[in-house]
């Protein structure tokens, strides 16, 4: 009952209530904006991609079930051959939108950066 | 250990750690966590070995206390198995929110009566529970000399020898100090403004008795007593901070009484002793000074000059029954030595018990009242929440129906009541704090270690706890009565619009809360009849208009008496000389300051006979009779306005080889039940004779509102006596003359200090605090009760009119009168008054019975007023009724029966 309301509501609609994104949050778009991936494939990328920001399980964990929740993701039911039970996730539409928007959010803070002189200018 | 060893360990502990997370969670993504933690565990053990593996467990852990507890708290996480307090208090929290009215309502009501009870709390923690601040204070006794064989006091003071026999006693008795007040003058130069000290003379070894010592400088040492002590003083913190609080204080030297003193010590601040008195309010010095006699040596000959207070340490760990038996021991060498014929007996009292004694009853019954308020809250938080309850009856039944969880009902009832108690725990707990300090304000100036009454943390902790205890009880009934409604009681008793069953259990809340508050009533209206008796009791003189002060005569400034009269004439002749000035005299005992430290101090009591009074019996024990000797100038009596029965007052001419005595009336019906006492003689000190010229009614010395011992005044002109307290009759505001009378004062002696300046109304305010505070605060209780009596019956009746509505329109529609309707109504609500009140009056008799100590003038079950109480609680609660009752008269039958 209250999951419909939830997306039914207007305000979820709106993009921008969503950020800013906690870091893992935007990790875990980012991977899953890539393809599919189980949990643990997620903190393997956020590895790779910089070692300092590793989550840990917990709250990568609790991120993905409220990211689930509030339809930024989505189980895909898919099962892994290894183990039935492991959970694979991809990004869904509106998920994307919010990657991208925080993206962009992120982006300006950047340029803002830049030009207050805090990071060193660069062509981009 | 090797590697899968290591591991093995490590899945036990990661399992462990995903326990703490809520069962859904684990449900749904468990595997995937664990299987994370195996894959870095392994990877850590390979990369940093063991160290790494460690560092992560204990990674884990503050990862799983944190987003595993984080989870379980998450309000919107629904966990259906184990139950959830998070989400459960979210939804509290939620419905609660809806209805802000009745949650402001409620935590107002509760932090009104919390508060109230956090004030009585800590009157009776720091006075009657709190241990006082020295060595083992349970092995502290104060003793007293019971001559009530003799007819004499049944708490008297000491003798000299007495002490001393205490002293060398020894088995139990550990040690012994006799103690003395009195009133020198202080300066802190020889020629500087010396202001009156109260000073305690006491055995050099008071403060190794009580186990403390000074915060500077030294104690007395054991040969700083007798005719040759050294002229050493020890200070309060408090005269010491007036002398400028310097530390260099210590051997500087202080006059007292034009004589110098050592200052060899001064008192930390947290020092306080009294000392106690036989009659009235204990009292606490500023400065402290070894005897300068001994006391075995005190006026042998006279076994009756009982002028020591006594404290004694007994061994620790005896018992109460062990001490009275040594000291009984004691009272037998003092009688073997006395001679005596009727013999006098010694009893100790415990020193906390012997301090608060006069209060304690007085805190008792706050407290109780406390209590009661406490309850009838109690009650009265659980009809609303049943009220509350009561409107979703049909969501509770239909959700149970469907196979809802009624321990999850039950939980969100409790929390609700819960959060509210808390709430109102916590702003009671803040009301508090200031209410303490008006307390103080109020509160009598005798109330014991009133300086100490402030709250704390642990009081404001057990406030809050009563108020979350208190929430949680009074929703426990509503929470019995959700869990049992269901879908087929509801259908069964055909109560489908709601509030079937409940109104049966708010009755019941009524009934208590009725019952209650007429206890609370009755107890009220009692102290308060009380108090109109005493405001309205005769003292024997008339207050209003008189300034009194203390004109303090240095016997060295005066050494001859011709110079004392001279002084005390002129005092006269300028204060009668004011503007305004009615009359002037002087007194050495003022009315209701019997035991305060002008008179005290100055005391006079004797044993006199009326030889030849047709009185008399011949019983020679009987007809000696020991009175108060009150010396007072001429023009006493008009300035106090004294009633004088029979002859006059005393006049201001002088008659040589005549002096003149006024006599209470009991004196004179004692000894002249027949005949005139006017003429007649007692013989007095000196070798004096004393003429009988009037009889008055007494000015009470230490009672508004009895006789105490009986008074013999004597005329000051007649005697070489220091007066030292004068009061004037002014026509207006007495207050305003106190400049001129300083200005007055310093024209003619500017050695000479007044003090005490106090208008006489202020004196009887005083002696009526005790009284005053607690008709307030159970008065305040008592009414706060109605209130929400008011207020809960208010609630029941509108409630039950809205709920009869059908049944009284058909009633209506059939042709009853509105008014036969309106009375229907209103009798359901006179039932449960009723009802209330004869369950209350077992409650009443003992409440009449815990308060009588209080009482003054007026009996516990004085029928008057518990009929006026209970006629008045009648009147209030059927208005309560009346008012919603009369939206019977708007029922419109015809649209009510079509609208089904």
């Amino acid at each position: 009952m209250r999951g419909t309301y939830f997306h039914m509501g207007t305000d979820r609609d709106r993009i921008e209530t969503y950020l800013p994104l906690r870091s893992v949050e935007f990790h875990i778009l980012l991977s899953l904006a890539a393809g599919e991936r189980h949990g643990y494939g997620i903190i393997h990328d956020i590895e790779e991609r910089d070692n300092s920001a590793v989550p840990d399980v917990g709250t990568m964990y609790r991120a993905l079930v409220r990211m689930v929740e509030s339809g930024l993701i989505e189980s895909t039911g898919r099962t892994d051959p290894g183990d039935e039970r492991r959970n694979y996730y991809r990004i869904t539409p509106r998920g994307l939108r919010v990657a991208k928007a925080e993206a962009q959010r992120l982006h300006a803070l950047m340029r803002a950066a830049r030009l207050g002189g805090l990071l060193e200018k660069k062509v981009t | 250990m090797t590697h899968d060893r290591l591991l093995r360990v490590s899945n036990f502990w990661f399992r462990l750690l995903l326990r703490v997370y809520p069962a859904e969670f684990r449900d749904g993504v468990g595997t995937d966590v664990m299987e994370a933690y195996k894959h870095r565990a392994s990877v850590m053990l390979n990369r940093s070995g063991v160290r790494g593996l460690a560092w992560l467990w204990l990674r884990a852990l503050a990862d799983a206390l944190w987003n595993g507890l984080g989870e379980r708290l998450r309000p919107a996480t629904s966990s259906r198995r184990t139950g959830d307090w998070g989400r459960d208090l979210e939804l509290a929290r939620r419905r609660l929110m809806r209805s802000r009215v009745f949650v402001a309502a409620t935590i107002g009501t509760l932090t009104v009566g919390l508060g109230a009870f956090a004030v009585v709390y800590t009157a009776v923690e720091k006075v009657l529970i709190e241990r006082m601040p020295y060595h083992d204070p349970d092995n502290l006794y104060f003793v007293w000399r019971d001559q009530s064989a003799a007819g004499g006091l049944q708490r008297n003071w000491l003798a000299g020898p007495d002490v001393a026999d205490l002293q060398k006693a020894g088995g139990v008795i550990e040690g012994a100090v006799g103690l003395q007040l009195s009133v020198p003058t202080l300066s802190a130069r020889p020629d500087g403004e010396p202001q009156q000290t109260l000073t305690m003379l006491m055995s050099p070894n008071l403060f190794e008795l009580l186990g403390v010592s000074p915060m500077l400088g030294r104690g007395f040492a054991a040969n700083e007593v007798g005719p040759a002590r050294p002229s050493v003083i020890i200070l309060s913190h408090v005269l010491w901070k007036r002398l400028g609080g310097n530390p260099s204080t210590i051997g500087s030297t202080v006059w007292l009484s034009g004589s110098p003193y050592t200052v060899i010590g001064v008192m930390g601040p947290d020092f306080r002793f009294v000392r106690h008195s036989n009659l009235g309010p204990p009292q606490e010095p500023d400065a402290f000074l070894p005897f300068m006699f001994h006391l075995k040596d005190q006026d042998p000959l006279n076994p009756n000059m009982t002028t020591f207070a006594s404290l004694i340490r007994v061994r620790a760990g005896t018992s109460p029954e062990l001490v009275a038996a040594a000291v009984d021991d004691v009272a037998r060498v003092v009688n073997a030595r006395n001679r005596a014929v009727t013999p006098i007996k010694l009893y100790p009292i415990r020193l906390q018990d012997d301090l608060v004694a006069s209060i304690r009853p007085v805190l008792l019954a706050l407290a109780i009242a406390a209590v009661v308020l406490i309850l009838v809250l109690t009650v009265n938080l659980s009809s609303l929440l049943l009220a509350r309850a009561a409107e979703r009856e049909r969501e509770f039944a239909v959700s149970r129906a469907l196979g809802a969880n009624s321990s999850a009902i039950v939980r969100a009832m409790v929390i609700e009541g819960g959060i509210l108690g808390l709430a109102g725990g916590g702003a009671g707990a803040l009301v508090g704090l200031w209410g303490a300090r008006m307390l103080v304000a109020l509160a009598p100036l005798d109330l014991p270690r009133r300086n100490e009454i402030a709250l704390d943390w642990s009081v404001a902790a057990v406030v809050t706890t009563v108020g979350l205890v208190l929430g949680v009880t009074a929703a426990a009934l509503p929470a019995a009565w959700v869990s049992r409604a269901s879908l087929s009681t509801l259908i069964s008793m055909g109560a489908v619009r709601g509030a079937g069953s409940s109104q049966r259990l708010r009755r019941g809340t009524v009934i208590a809360q009725v019952a209650l508050t007429l206890m609370l009533l009755s107890a009220g209206g009692l102290v308060a009849r009380s108090f109109e008796q005493l405001l309205a009791a005769d003292p024997g003189f008339t207050p209003s208009g008189l300034l009194t002060f203390r004109v303090a005569m240095d016997p060295r400034l005066f050494p001859k008496a011709e110079d004392a009269f001279g002084f005390q004439d002129r005092v006269h002749a300028a204060l009668a000389a004011l503007p305004g000035v009615r009359n002037v005299s002087a007194t050495t005992a003022l009315p209701l300051t019997g035991s305060a430290p002008q008179n005290s101090v100055w005391g006079w009591r004797e044993t006199i006979t009326i030889p030849g009074a047709p009185g008399n019996t011949g019983d020679s024990q009987r007809d000696s009779v020991l009175v108060d000797v009150i010396t007072t100038r001429a023009g006493y009596a008009e300035s106090m306005s004294m009633r004088v029965l029979a002859g006059r007052s005393f006049e201001t001419a002088r008659h040589e080889n005549v002096q003149e005595a006024l006599i209470d009336r009991h004196l004179a019906s004692q000894f002249f039940p027949t005949g005139t006492p006017i003429g007649a003689t007692i013989p007095f000190i000196r070798g004096k004779s004393l003429r009988i010229v009037g009889v008055v009614k007494q000015t009470r010395l230490s009672s508004l509102h009895e006789d105490g011992r009986s008074q013999l005044f004597i005329r000051a002109e007649d005697w070489v006596r220091n007066i030292p307290v004068w009061v004037i009759k002014t026509e207006g505001d007495p207050r305003a003359l106190i400049p001129e009378v300083r200005q007055a004062i310093r024209q003619i002696d500017p050695r000479i200090p007044i003090s005490s300046v106090q208008t006489m109304d202020e004196i009887v305010t005083d002696a009526l605090r005790q009284q005053r505070i607690s008709v307030v605060l159970i008065g305040a209780f008592a009414l706060g009760a109605l209130l929400l009596v008011a207020m809960g019956l208010f609630g029941m009746i509108s409630g039950s009119v809205v709920r009869r509505r059908g049944e009284l329109s058909i009633r209506l529609a059939l042709g009853a009168s509105p008014q036969a309707m309106l009375r229907l109504v209103l009798l359901e609500g006179a039932l449960l008054v009723a009802t209330g009140m004869v369950i209350a009056i077992p409650g009443m008799i003992a409440a009449g019975g815990l308060i009588r100590g209080l009482l003054v003038g007026v009996s516990p079950w004085d029928p008057f007023t518990l009929f006026a109480v209970a006629l008045g609680l009648l009147i209030v609660t059927m208005t309560a009724c009346y008012v919603p009752a009369r939206r019977v008269l708007r029922i419109e039958p015809a649209r009510l029966l079509r609208q089904g």
